[in-house]
């Protein structure tokens, strides 16, 4: 009753014409292309075998994987982390703070010379990391790390957000309850957190997977090794528009079904506080 | 029955500093007994609280719980918050908004499983008559039964302690006072001792027994509630417990016989009761001629006519300056050459049909007026 109050009055309103004229703009927009790739997808005939080939298979394979341990290694190492940046408010913690935010506008392409310029061969540590047998660049490591360093801030600053939303009053209470402070981070904070953490999660990965300007600096284009869907689909477009295209509905298919399931997980049986 | 095996007094004293604030008090309450700290917001009240809690480090202090030393800075003792064996009571209740009642009371249960456990939550939620509730989620509560559930929670783990932090200010007047006569109840069942914080009179009357005053972080005096917040003797106390009439008057004459003496002031006439045993020191040499008097709006008797041949010793004329709705009753406030605040009923109200402009009476006693040391020394101090 009320929403629909609130809409009738909207329409009424300037701001709501001008908005709602945006908003069909902007769908349209949007969907437009994605309505295109599937059109055109589905007009060619050997759909289903592109789909299936040897290089969609193989990108697609080394995408899941590569990104699943990206995201794994972000979601350990950052859950503390935003935790930290959480809680604290020293000027050290607002200083990285604000680091973390560097990665999302910085030009991928950079960060992939960047990252070439500290682990590749003549980089700052790469020779001595050499010298203990590791070596970095245009290694399958390679994509996981410029994955890593485009996608984590997606999920650190939700997380952020998240812990910031459950106020320090619900810790002390669960301590003064008889519980360790070890126990209240898992029985408490975490769960609250939660939903806010999957948002992030969900943002991070869909980075992840379309990662491509650093990938193609510090990791390459190697089938097999660090050829993910993004530079498959470029060196596809190259030979094959209708490889490129099956390429392309396959990875769109990918990025919605990891929204929506992380959609439902954030889903919370509880209301706001 | 619950049987809380808490039998220990808790006691102790703190000196805390945060940022430029500092908190000096002490504490000593005997199992079953409510300790009042009653005071203005930023007296150092929760601070009081969340440093026995552990929750806040202070400088120097020794702090006893359920008979045992949770925290001595000189003997580097230091208890955490989670072995100290507390029930701490937010204003906000901070019930866990993921979790279903029944675990919410659970929550501090060491295995929440059990059958003991679960008879546990059983028992406290039909104490605290939250039966039927076991499944919801606590916005789906009302404001007193979140306060149930909190309480409930706290409960569960039998604290040594209790510390409640304003537990009843987010409900309405009703609901306050039927929940304080629920928490009474269950403090004869538990006799843990109890700290609670609050800056409502009569919430301290009603639970405590003891108050204890403090303001700006330090004690001003501690004693039984109606002592203390009835006629409070010392000025601060008095403005800060909110006493609604103050005059200050000079001194015209002294009848040592009744014990009492006549002051005035700008159209004001006033019976009192003798200075002989005012402390502060001023009376011993040269007698003071000014002092502040004190009179509670509640011990003032309205009327329409003078009543003449009676005991009371204080009859003012004056006009009906405004009347204001003061639940559960109405403030009237007379004309009395200085403003007179009375406290009376509705049905009085309608019975007299009190107006604005209207002449009345004041009568009281004047063993009603009280003495209000003003002098500043007064503040109780600590080992010094």
């Amino acid at each position: 009753m009320a929403r629909v109050m609130a809409m009738s009055r909207l329409t009424a309103h300037p701001a709501g014409i001008l908005g709602g004229g945006g908003a069909a703009i902007y769908v349209l927009f949007i969907g437009l292309p994605v309505i295109a790739l599937l059109v055109r997808a589905a007009q060619q005939g050997d759909f289903l075998a592109a789909v299936t080939g040897d290089l969609a298979l193989t990108a697609l394979r080394l995408s899941i994987m590569t990104s699943v341990i990206s995201m794994a290694v972000v979601v350990l190492l950052g859950t503390p982390f935003a935790y930290l940046l959480a809680r604290s408010d020293s000027l050290w913690a607002r200083v990285v703070d604000s680091l973390v935010e560097l990665p999302l506008v910085l030009p991928p392409v950079v960060a992939g010379v960047a990252m070439l310029m500290a682990f590749g061969r003549g980089g700052l540590i790469g020779p001595g990391l050499e010298n203990i047998g590791i070596t970095l660049p245009f290694t399958t490591a390679a994509v996981v790390f410029a994955q890593i360093f485009v996608a984590s801030p997606f999920f650190i600053r939700a997380a952020k957000l998240g812990f910031q939303s459950v106020t320090k009053d619900y810790e002390d209470v669960a301590q003064t309850l008889g519980v360790s402070p070890w126990r209240t981070f898992f029985r408490i904070t975490l769960p609250l957190a939660g939903p806010a953490m999957f948002t992030g999660l969900g943002l991070a990965w869909a980075r992840a997977l379309s990662e491509f300007g650093a990938t193609m600096m510090f990791a390459g284009n190697l089938t097999g090794e660090t050829q993910t869907m993004p530079l498959a689909i470029m060196t596809a477009m190259d030979t094959s528009l209708d490889s490129a295209l099956a390429l392309s509905v396959l990875l769109l298919a990918g990025s919605v079904f990891v929204l929506v399931l992380l959609g439902l997980l954030t889903r919370r049986k509880w209301q706001g506080r | 029955m619950i049987q809380q095996n808490g039998g220990a007094v808790a006691k102790g004293w703190v000196q805390c500093q945060v940022g430029n604030f500092r908190l000096d008090t002490e504490w000593e309450i005997a199992p079953g007994q409510v300790l009042v700290l009653f005071g203005p917001s930023g007296a150092g009240k929760s601070t009081t609280l969340r440093s026995i809690a552990g929750l806040l480090r202070p400088v120097r202090g020794h702090v006893e719980v359920g008979g045992r030393v949770v925290y001595d800075e000189d003997a580097a003792v230091w208890v955490p918050t989670h072995q100290r064996r507390l029930g701490y009571l937010t204003q906000q209740y901070h019930l866990f908004p993921h979790l279903k009642v029944a675990d919410n009371i659970a929550f501090g249960l060491r295995d929440r499983n059990s059958s003991d456990s679960k008879d546990r939550v059983a028992e406290l939620s039909s104490l605290l008559q939250l039966g039927g509730l076991d499944d919801r989620y606590p916005w789906e509560l009302s404001g007193g039964q979140q306060q149930r559930v909190a309480l409930a929670r706290a409960l569960a783990p039998r604290p040594a302690m209790l510390l409640l932090d304003e537990p009843f200010a987010s409900l309405d007047a009703e609901l306050r006072r039927t929940l304080r006569r629920e928490l009474r109840t269950m403090l004869a069942h538990s006799p843990v001792p109890v700290m609670l914080v609050t800056h409502d009179r009569e919430e301290a009357l009603a639970l405590g027994d003891s108050v204890q005053v403090i303001n700006e972080g330090r004690t001003l005096v501690t004693g039984e509630p109606l002592d203390v917040l009835g006629q409070p003797g010392q000025g601060r106390v008095a403005r800060l417990v909110g006493v609604e009439n103050l005059f200050d008057l000079a001194i015209q004459e002294r009848n040592p016989r009744d014990g009492t003496m006549t002051c005035v002031a700008e159209g004001l006439r006033l019976e009192v009761p003798l200075d002989a045993h005012l402390s502060g020191g001023a009376t011993a040499e040269g007698e003071q001629d000014r002092v502040t008097v004190g009179i509670r709006a509640s011990d003032i008797i309205l009327a329409k006519e003078e009543l003449t041949g009676s005991s009371a010793r204080n009859r003012l004329q004056g006009q009906v300056v405004s009347v204001e709705s003061r639940p559960p009753g109405y403030a009237v406030t007379l004309d009395c050459g200085q403003p007179l605040r009375c406290h009376i009923t509705g049905a009085a109200l309608e019975e007299m049909s009190i107006e604005v402009g209207q002449q009345l009476w004041a009568v009281f006693k004047a063993s009603s007026c009280f003495l209000v040391d003003e002098t500043p020394a007064a503040e109780t101090a600590f080992r010094g």
